[in-house]
């Protein structure tokens, strides 16, 4: 499982980035935490990707990993960063797995906009209920490691990293599987599949409670990282764009892609956000063009032709 | 062991299948013949599960499988064959060969792909190499490959010796005649029979979507 040069990679990778997280300022760390929590999320939405197949909205179960995590901590007292994870992990795959039923028949604008027409109903009921916090959402209590309060943010960076590099391995690991060769199988063709043997339906399905679980895992670790969850940060359409807008930057080629493509998204927008306060999306939005007119392949192809040219390709 | 009764079957609301009916027993191999446009792979297809028939039946024994989804086929025993080929292309000749195998669970899979090389001894001279680079009648071979490796009971077979050169079409024929003597059952869909009318025991000739002579 470990043996290829990508996980090699993404182990080294994480390791030296939680080294060097020790000594790294807090912006920094921050600006981490919230690129490898989104990041999960971009794995699931380029595993659903290199099958055909754009998903806008995922926000929906980035939204119930974040306020799983939430109504945990508000009505339970919750606060162990493991189990706020894993809630908001299997909230959001067990909603994604039941969903998958009626959204593995759709394909290309209608699997797109059905899944945008769900994140919308559950954008509307927590707008509009006072118990789910409204428009103002709610603030979240510090995460504890196993009873202990962590007096600094780098233990959860800790932590958000080495599930990143765990999701990475995992997905790599399957997209190496038959199950997972097919994804670009299904793309090209999908009665190649079919008469094959294998059922494009269930391999669809599979790939779609996938992508929510690391969408829902996502949501919880952002929830976590933020201290607080709010609709239009959390659930809106405005998020499944943002989603989607990193999956294209990443580029489909590597699993690794979704982490550097986040970190890039991450300080694209605070540098943005800074530089141009009233006019930041005008940034954001000409970064985009850019990349579909030259980069079609995302951020990742651009290191691959850096790579290969080192290598004397 | 297979019989069609009275298929209708339309696309996007143009009938296309009319009341078609064919039967093929064990070891038989049959010919569909047609002209392009006539609704052979449209035939093949509905048999195989691949789009949804308006009315009749394809009994396979007593098991009426019209019903049951395109993927149950191949684990059925029914392999096919399509015009285009369709190789994975990230996929080397073998592994394309042993797609089903993995979809499937064939047990004894080694044996029976040392039986498809013997048949078919260029696809183990190409077997590591990827499809991409196969000519497209090489291509066509390790199609015919694939569904043999699947197809225990019944293959399906679209066009197998057009857009290949002569000399690979003369080979196809070869090939299907080893199967013969081997007792496979076999449809062939073409539009000229050429290269394969020594192998066929029966021909229906299809034309506008209906049978006109068997």
């Amino acid at each position: 499982m470990l043996e290829d040069k990508t996980s090699k990679f993404v182990l080294f990778g994480g390791v030296l980035i939680i080294l060097a997280g020790a000594f790294a300022p807090n912006w920094i760390v921050n600006q981490f935490m919230f690129g490898f929590s989104r990041a999960l999320a971009i794995v699931g939405l380029m595993v659903l990707w290199r099958t055909g197949l754009v998903s806008f909205g995922h926000a929906f179960y980035f939204g119930l990993g974040a306020y799983a995590v939430a109504i945990l901590d508000i009505q339970l007292g919750v606060t162990d960063v493991f189990l706020r994870l894993l809630a908001g992990a299997l909230v959001a795959g067990l909603a994604g797995f039941l969903l998958g039923f009626i959204l593995r028949n759709y394909r290309d604008i209608f699997f797109a906009m059905l899944n945008t027409a769900i994140s919308m109903v559950l954008f509307g009921i927590v707008v509009k209920t006072e118990s789910l916090g409204s428009t103002d959402g709610f603030a979240i209590s510090m995460s504890t490691i196993f009873g202990l309060a962590p007096e600094t943010k780098y233990p959860l960076f800790v932590i958000i990293t080495s599930v990143g590099v765990i999701a990475a391995l995992l997905v790599n690991y399957y997209l190496k599987t038959t199950y997972g060769r097919l994804t670009t199988a299904i793309r090209d063709n999908e009665i190649r599949v079919e008469y094959l043997g294998f059922s494009v339906a269930h391999a669809i399905h599979l790939k779609y409670t996938i992508s929510t679980i690391l969408a829902g895992g996502a949501g919880a670790l952002m929830a976590m990282s933020l201290g607080q969850v709010d609709p239009e940060s959390m659930i809106n359409w405005t998020v499944s764009g943002e989603l989607v807008f990193v999956t294209i930057l990443s580029g489909p080629g590597n699993v690794i892609a979704p982490f550097i493509g986040s970190l890039v998204f991450e300080v694209l927008r605070t540098y943005a956000f800074e530089l141009a306060p009233q006019a930041w999306q005008l940034i954001m939005g000409a970064t985009f063009l850019t990349i579909i007119f030259f980069l079609p392949g995302g951020i990742w192809s651009l290191l691959e032709k850096l790579g290969g040219r080192k290598n004397g390709k | 062991m297979l019989v069609v009764k009275s298929l209708d079957v339309d696309i996007n609301g143009t009938p296309i299948l009319r009341d078609i009916g064919l039967t093929i027993d064990n070891g038989e191999i049959i010919g569909l013949i047609g002209r392009n446009g006539a609704g052979k792979t449209t035939f093949l297809r509905s048999v195989m599960g691949l789009i949804p028939v308006n009315a009749g039946s394809v009994l396979h024994g007593r098991d009426e499988i019209n019903k049951l989804p395109g993927y149950k086929r191949a684990h059925m025993g029914f392999g096919y064959m399509p015009e285009d080929r369709r190789l994975v292309p990230e996929m080397t000749a073998e592994q394309n060969i042993l797609v089903p195998v993995w979809s499937t669970g064939i047990e004894d899979f080694q044996s029976r792909l040392q039986w498809i090389y013997k048949i078919i001894p260029e696809c183990q001279k190409f077997r590591e190499t990827p499809a991409t680079s196969l000519s497209g009648g090489q291509q066509k071979l390790v199609a015919l490959a694939r569904a043999l490796m699947v197809g225990k009971n019944l293959l399906l077979l679209d066009e197998p010796t057009e857009g290949i050169a002569p000399v690979l079409a003369l080979r196809m024929g070869e090939i299907l005649a080893s199967l013969k003597a081997e007792g496979v059952s076999i449809i062939i869909a073409e539009s000229n029979d050429a290269h394969v009318a020594d192998v066929i025991d029966r021909t229906y000739v299809i034309e506008r979507g209906s049978i006109v002579s068997d």
